[in-house]
């Protein structure tokens, strides 16, 4: 036994694929119990293949999928999340950008400045959503301001509102804009900058004909970092909106946790990731980037 | 352009504040001494005496703590080897293997989430702690993944190779040697997958069970009564004065990787 054990130490020593599949081995094991098999499962249970004991059985269905795309509402909610989504990503751009341009090519202060920014990140996503609840209610700090320099006579009602969800959203996933632009304007090399300037470029066209498109990955990472959890959110919408701001997250959550219907949640589910996959694959098709840098 | 600058360092300024605003106004507020949001009345620490008193918040913040720490043990160890395997030996499959590693980050967390119920719910196990903990322990090492793999690749094989020669053995070379240089990447893997764990709501929601009450879904369900609750209030200054201690640990840990 224990000349079989050392024999086998000198195989792996010696093989050097023997070691990379030793090293991956580990972590492959864990991703496909805890993220394949799951999805795999919910596949399953959107196609009616397990019963009520658990079962699997072989009569696939798609009644499920059927139900959820005559639900009512539904179509109405998935176009909403998606706009939500877009409008976000969009904000997160317009607001994101000139920070991280300031920040990687303006100030002097870079680790510091980016610091700043981060320090709320490390605060947790739901008090963050929490303070903004207690900054828009109709009672808080903004209308008792409002109130009390004369601009209005009466509260406004943000709260469970459009503009909430918006306010939410792009406060809470600014960061993740900001993050992958800056890595990419940093490693902006100065030297073109002169080059363009020499050859003849003003500012405003060495801005989109080199700055912007050489940020390009990085507004591409960052839009799919916002893109992506913005429209599958759940806490904003569920907390500062109402059933006018209803999202697909929310629908999901309730399917599952109170409706327990684990077949229709699965078709819901799998139906807005084909949703997201294909937006993403297109938009990535689009930029023209085949490896995005996270 | 002097004006252009001064307009993106205003603008920045801007956002700054934005960012903090609601959260130096909760701190505010914590010290108020009636329940009041929108008008200070005075200065009291009642809602600190409340939060210390208050046995469910403290449970849930040592739910958190613990099941944050086990995962972010679990992740960093399979994303050292991981990001190791994919950095170094280079094989075909390669980009499969990314695409795998990849694919828990770009999908939807709620998606993800009932997958795991489904897979409890049908393996029949109860769920808890452990369960709480191997669902995040999927987006905790594909994270640490990222942050580690660029680390690595960044990485001077000859040291390795320089101690290896000198006699030292894999395991020396690994603890003494290869370790050490890695270790502002470990510590940033590590505390991505804290952070992310500790912070996380959707997915914990899926996957505990009655016992296990975790921060997060109490933060949740106290906001979600509507009600003002100062306490929560008290939290989040102390909550905010963490993250200050946990910026100050990042960023020395810059410094030292810019040395390297």
């Amino acid at each position: 036994m224990k000349g079989f054990a050392k024999k086998y130490i000198a195989a792996v020593r010696r093989s050097r694929r023997m070691q990379y599949i030793l090293l991956l081995l580990p972590g492959m094991v864990f991703l496909a119990i805890f993220f394949m098999v799951p999805f795999f499962l919910t596949a399953l249970y959107s196609v009616n293949m397990v019963n009520r004991l658990k079962q699997i059985v072989f009569t696939p269905s798609l009644e499920w999928y059927l139900y959820a795309l005559g639900m009512e509402g539904l179509l109405t909610i998935f176009l909403r999340s998606i706009g939500y989504g877009l409008a976000t990503t969009l904000f997160c751009v317009i607001l994101g950008y000139p920070v991280a341009y300031y920040i990687a090519v303006k100030c002097r202060y870079k680790d510091f400045v980016l610091l700043l920014f981060m320090v709320p990140l490390w605060v947790s996503f739901l008090l963050r959503t929490y303070a903004l609840m207690g900054i828009l209610s109709s009672s808080g700090l903004l209308n008792e301001i409002l109130l009390g320099l004369g601009i209005i006579k009466e509260p406004l009602e943000i709260l469970r509102t459009h503009t909430a969800i918006f306010i939410g959203m792009v406060y809470n996933y600014l960061l993740f804009m900001v993050l992958p632009l800056y890595a990419c304007l940093e490693k902006l090399d100065v030297s073109l900058l002169e080059a363009a300037s020499t050859l003849g470029a003003g500012k405003i066209s060495t801005f989109l004909r080199v700055i912007l498109p050489l940020s390009l990955p990085g507004m591409v990472a960052g839009s799919l970092l916002v893109f992506i959890p913005a429209t599958g959110e759940f806490i904003i919408p569920d907390l500062m909106g109402g059933t006018q701001t209803y999202m697909i997250g929310n629908v999901i959550y309730s399917v599952f946790l109170y409706a327990r219907n684990w077949s229709l949640g699965s078709a819901i589910s799998l139906l807005f990731l084909a949703f997201i996959l294909a937006i993403i694959l297109v938009y990535l098709k689009y930029a023209r980037i085949k490896e995005v840098v996270f | 352009m002097k004006i252009f600058d001064k307009i993106l360092k205003a603008f920045t300024i801007l956002i700054l504040i934005f960012m903090y605003l609601p959260i130096v106004t909760m701190i505010g507020f914590s010290f108020n001494s009636s329940k009041s949001l929108g008008r200070f009345t005075g200065f009291s620490l009642r809602w600190y005496y409340q939060l210390f008193e208050n046995r469910v918040i403290w449970t849930a913040f040592y739910n958190s703590l613990t099941s944050a720490a086990v995962v972010t043990i679990i992740s960093v160890v399979l994303a050292l080897l991981i990001a190791n395997a994919v950095v170094r030996y280079e094989y075909r499959g390669g980009s499969l293997i990314d695409a795998f590693i990849y694919i828990p980050i770009v999908i939807p967390e709620i998606t993800e989430s009932l997958s795991l119920l489904i897979l409890f719910g049908v393996a029949g196990i109860t769920r808890g702690f452990w369960t709480v903990v191997l669902g995040h322990a999927t987006f905790g090492a594909t994270f640490a993944i990222v942050v580690l793999r660029a680390r690595i690749a960044g990485f001077r094989k000859s040291v390795e190779e320089a101690a290896r020669t000198l006699g030292a053995n894999e395991i020396q070379t690994f603890f003494r040697i290869t370790l050490p240089i890695l270790m502002p990447g470990v510590i940033a893997a590590a505390l991505l997958a804290f952070t992310l764990s500790f912070d996380d709501f959707i997915k914990t929601r899926f996957t505990t069970g009655p016992g296990f009450t975790t921060l997060p879904l109490i933060i949740y369900s106290s906001a979600k009564r509507g009600g003002v609750a100062p306490d929560i209030n008290a939290l989040s200054a102390f909550s905010f004065g963490v993250s200050l201690i946990f910026s100050a640990v990042r960023l020395f840990t810059l410094r030292r990787g810019r040395y390297e």
